[in-house]
């Protein structure tokens, strides 16, 4: 994603680091995320993605390197660019004592180029209570307010905040319509962090892992499919070695004649070469999201 | 009508390869014939419910591989091709298939006259 020239990026950070009293979100942070990727932000609680989004969308502002929103630096956002952003928070900020219709027209009469077509098919697919005061609302019905607010403006990058966390598996699948919609009609780039792999699997086409405030994986989803895998190993005649020692193996368990690898490499004939070499056949089998996560962030160590 | 296809977005194998792998298969049974055009890329994506680029990369490499061309406008048709193509193309498919069945073989410790007289026996049963 470095090919890409500066006008042609949704979103770049150079290192960027942002620091609070005692405590370290970021650090030294930079990457480029070109127009019309859908960008998925992955890492566990405290990794560093709320930051990322806020400093993206211009919330806040790095303790030293540079951030550019759609073309311009952080600290020189205005009108331009802010109406062409979308953002969704896990938990939304409203004006509690509107009630949800009053607070749409109020939030749509900043923008020249509301959706109300959009609008209406995304009340009544999500069935939003128009006329609930936003203070009585459900967590579930505040969050489908806050995509509402986020997405009807047609925004040109649209930052994402674990916005689904609160939906049921029905209004999850309707909000994922909406993105593709978007995607379709309007080639938008989504920055969208989320603890839902299942979700993000099925819209991102880049992934970016983050731990410790720090990036450990910036890459095309795709490649990412191709490149990790699951092994089982047999050996037909005898006893396996208590451990390999290729490179490319990143966890393995071994149990006499059998053995469980989890591999990265993007060689074709990585397989047949072990195979040939330790004299063992291999089932492969492509890992998903869910089971590339903890490899992803580096934390193999941790897991059971 | 667009070509039947279904992608799995958890089992680890990208889904622009899963649409590749599926035309390709549904050319070489001749379920899409030379000449049928392709479904748009946002036709697609609406209906697969997939990222557009996910669509233009699986269309772009089939027409790299030369098994999509495009016509005069922007439309994406099945390209005709040499009868040895075609079948090559058939050969292939079978080997990948049997590949798999020939490490299961080995692994369940299977001799291979077994293998032969049940992979016969398949072909039997499949076509009496």
């Amino acid at each position: 994603m470095n090919i890409a020239p500066p006008d042609t990026l949704a979103f770049a950070a150079d290192r960027v680091s942002k620091t609070y009293p005692g405590h370290i979100a970021l650090a030294e942070v930079s990457l480029n995320i070109p127009v019309g990727h859908v960008v998925g932000l992955i890492g566990r609680n405290g990794a560093g993605k709320t930051t990322l989004l806020h400093l993206a969308a211009g919330l806040v502002l790095p303790t030293s390197g540079t951030c550019h929103t759609l073309g311009r630096r952080s600290d020189e956002l205005d009108s331009p660019e802010l109406t062409r952003l979308g953002l969704v928070m896990q938990e939304g900020r409203f004006i509690e004592w509107m009630t949800v219709a009053q607070h749409l027209d109020f939030t749509a009469s900043f923008y020249a180029h509301w959706d109300r077509d959009l609008q209406r098919r995304l009340i009544d697919t999500l069935e939003v209570p128009l006329q609930r005061k936003v203070a009585e609302l459900s967590t579930g019905d505040r969050q489908k307010v806050g995509i509402l607010l986020g997405v009807c403006h047609r925004p040109a990058l649209l930052l994402l905040d674990e916005p689904m966390s609160s939906l049921d598996p029905i209004a999850r699948a309707h909000m994922l319509d909406v993105l593709l919609e978007l995607l379709r009609d309007d080639g938008c780039t989504v920055i969208i962090s989320s603890h839902l792999l299942d979700d993000v699997e099925k819209v991102v086409d880049w992934i970016i892992a983050l731990d410790g405030g720090r990036i450990t994986e910036n890459s095309a989803l795709d490649e990412l499919q191709e490149s990790f895998a699951e092994w089982t190993v047999t050996s037909p005649a005898g006893t396996l070695p208590i451990r390999f020692t290729e490179s490319f193996i990143l966890t393995q368990q071994s149990r006499d004649r059998q053995a469980r690898l989890t591999v990265r490499t993007r060689e074709p004939d990585a397989a047949e070469r072990f195979a040939a070499k330790h004299r063992v056949e291999i089932t492969s089998r492509p890992l998903n999201l869910g089971e590339m996560f903890p490899l992803l962030i580096n934390r193999t160590k941790d897991a059971p | 009508m667009p070509p039947l296809l279904v992608i799995n977005l958890h089992n680890g194998v990208p889904a622009y390869r899963q649409i590749m792998d599926q035309l390709k298969l549904q050319i070489a049974t001749g379920v899409l014939p030379a000449g049928t055009e392709m479904a748009s890329t946002r036709s697609l994506s609406a209906e697969l419910k997939l990222n557009p680029m996910t669509i233009s990369k699986a269309y772009g490499l089939l027409e790299r591989d030369g098994v999509l061309e495009r016509r005069r406008g922007q439309t994406l048709v099945v390209r005709e091709r040499s009868t040895g193509a075609v079948e090559t193309n058939k050969l292939t498919h079978l080997r990948q298939h049997l590949a798999e069945a020939a490490t299961m073989t080995s692994q369940l410790g299977i001799s291979r006259s077994e293998a032969l007289k049940i992979f016969r026996d398949t072909l039997d049963s499949a076509n009496p």
